[in-house]
């Protein structure tokens, strides 16, 4: 049990981080109780985890295979890039790092299944343009529907509420399910838990960051979307949610940050204005590139720091 | 002897109709999910109640006009209106403070709770400017000169007709219903129709051999009453931009 630290650890700082990207706008705008937010997202992502998780841990499993060991070391590494990453303030994607670190221990194994990293790679540069792309047909359509209901301002209100919560509740669905595999799937891989367990620890350990840790990352970094009128927030949810369910319906974890911003560059090339800047896109870029490198390098600092011997000359 | 002055005066009155939509009744609309949205209802009906006073307001700032340029600034009648004037708009303030208060308690989402208290605030104007023009006429004992009279009573006229085309039009917006652009370009019309007749007033008044300190008492009061359809204008356009806000 010791060694599923590492995969909870993992799991409690992605639900931290990843839970304001489902409920910042509603929660940071005050829409939503901070509370209500955290039960739902809690809830909807072990049920995504449990019941679309599987997918996910499959594809991950299948790119190496591992000791507990290697396991342990691979998680721990992922863990510490993202906490790394964290802190200079750059978009972290767990699933990039939680890649980064598997590549790291399969390159020491000579074990990599090129297939499907290639597969894990093209879905990483299709999330946010995926998001972007889903994000402006949802709008137009949604828009469409909207205008023609001729809603009062109270039942804008009602509707937009209620479907914020909906969009919130779907997004943190996808987001267990989506992401659920960067937290265990190693430990599957190693033969240390079922696929069900591994998707219920998961899952479980995704919820305690949401519970614990994500209300002062949902009040600051959900601000940064506040500045979208309510309807077109809610297509970015609603975009981020739908991009990230297919994903995991094709078994590649992905990163609901990246899935976020492709909604909000969406959005942007729909009204003609600039609703990322320069400096926020540079940083996806950077961490883009450098996460899966950083924890490459992790995995394998750490493999070597707990193999070195002592040689009495 | 009221009704008898006002018929004397013969102004219309379109704005003295009673309002029969209740604030119970705006209260009731909704959907299925309305225990979830207690705040806003209570919200809903607040503003619907405001709405209904609002009328009581310039009714009686209307009789208060009216007793004024009929028997003076001295009579009993005129400082019962202002009475009356201010009993309602110290309701409707009360009102207004009840649903910031709401709103403060993150009642709607950001983007209508401050559409909603712009609009409320900018209604609250209307009011304290009826209450400034009676006060200015009853503190300095005005006398309107006679030969201003019927020019001063057609710019009550529009300008009242103005502030009750703008509650029209601000419950037609929390209805939903059509007509709020046609609502808005009658107002726009009395407003420079109002403009016309103040400069009018105006030029009339400097051309007159009236006491020098009286013509600038009399331009005060002039200026104060040409505000009203002014504050109405801007209120709708306001109420306008709301509106197509809320189209995506």
């Amino acid at each position: 049990m010791f060694s599923l630290l590492g995969g909870v650890f993992l799991g409690w700082s992605l639900g931290a981080n990843d839970a304001s990207n489902v409920f910042g706008t509603a929660v940071s705008s005050k829409m939503l109780r901070f509370w209500t937010a955290a039960c739902l997202a809690s809830c909807f992502v072990v049920l995504g985890a449990v019941i679309s998780g599987q997918a996910g841990i499959e594809t991950l499993k299948g790119l190496t295979n591992f000791d507990i060991e290697q396991a342990v070391i691979s998680s721990v590494a992922a863990a510490l890039t993202v906490t790394l990453m964290t802190i200079f303030g750059l978009p972290v994607s767990t699933s990039q790092a939680v890649i980064g670190s598997i590549l790291g221990i399969g390159f020491l194994n000579h074990q990599l299944n090129l297939q499907g990293l290639g597969k894990v790679v093209a879905c990483w540069v299709g999330t946010p343009i995926g998001a972007a792309v889903v994000s402006i047909g949802l709008y137009y359509g949604l828009a469409a529907l909207y205008n023609k209901l001729r809603l009062n301002l109270f039942q804008t209100d009602s509707l937009l509420r209620l479907s914020l919560i909906a969009a919130g509740s779907y997004g943190a669905y996808a987001l267990g399910a989506n992401n659920v595999a960067n937290v265990t799937a190693v430990f599957v891989g190693a033969g240390m838990l079922s696929v069900f367990i591994a998707a219920l620890v998961g899952g479980a350990s995704i919820s305690l960051g949401i519970l614990t840790f994500s209300r002062p990352v949902m009040e600051t970094v959900g601000k940064k979307l506040v500045q979208l009128d309510p309807f077109s927030a809610l297509v970015v949810v609603l975009a981020m949610a739908i991009t990230m369910h297919t994903y995991t319906l094709v078994g590649v974890p992905v990163s609901s940050s990246q899935a976020v911003i492709g909604g909000v560059l969406g959005i942007g090339i729909i009204k003609g204005v600039r609703t990322v800047n320069r400096r926020t896109l540079i940083n996806i870029l950077v961490a883009w590139m450098l996460t899966p490198v950083l924890s490459c390098l992790m995995a394998l600092a750490i493999f070597f720091v707990i193999h070195l011997k002592y040689i009495p000359s | 002897m009221r009704s008898n002055m006002l018929k004397q005066l013969n102004i219309s009155h379109s704005y003295l109709r009673p309002h029969l939509t209740s604030t119970f009744q705006a209260g009731k609309a909704g959907s299925m999910f309305n225990f979830l949205f207690n705040k806003e209802q209570q919200v809903q009906a607040l503003i619907f109640a405001y709405l209904e006073i609002f009328p009581e307001i310039q009714k009686n700032f209307l009789k208060a006009l009216q007793a004024c340029l009929l028997s003076g600034t001295m009579c009993q009648d005129f400082d019962f209106y202002i009475k009356q004037t201010h009993k309602f708009e110290s309701r409707a303030d009360d009102i207004r403070d009840e649903i910031n208060d709401l709103m403060y308690g993150k009642a709607l989402i950001p983007d209508a709770r401050g559409d909603i208290m712009e609009i409320i605030a900018s209604f609250d104007m209307i009011p304290q400017l009826f209450e400034e023009i009676l006060y200015l006429l009853q503190t300095q004992r005005l006398e309107v000169p006679s030969f201003l009279i019927q020019d001063l009573k057609e710019l009550v006229r529009l300008s009242l007709e103005c502030c009750d085309l703008v509650v029209q039009q601000a419950k037609l917006f929390l209805k939903k219903s059509k007509g709020i652009r046609s609502v808005a370009s009658i107002i726009d019309k009395n407003e420079s129709h109002c403009d016309h007749i103040e400069r009018r007033l105006l030029t009339r008044l400097f051309d007159s051999d009236t006491d020098p300190f009286q013509k600038l008492q009399v331009k005060e009061l002039i200026t104060e009453l040409g505000k009203i359809s002014d504050r109405a204008d801007r209120l709708t356009k306001m109420v306008s931009i709301v509106q197509m806000k809320r189209r995506v």
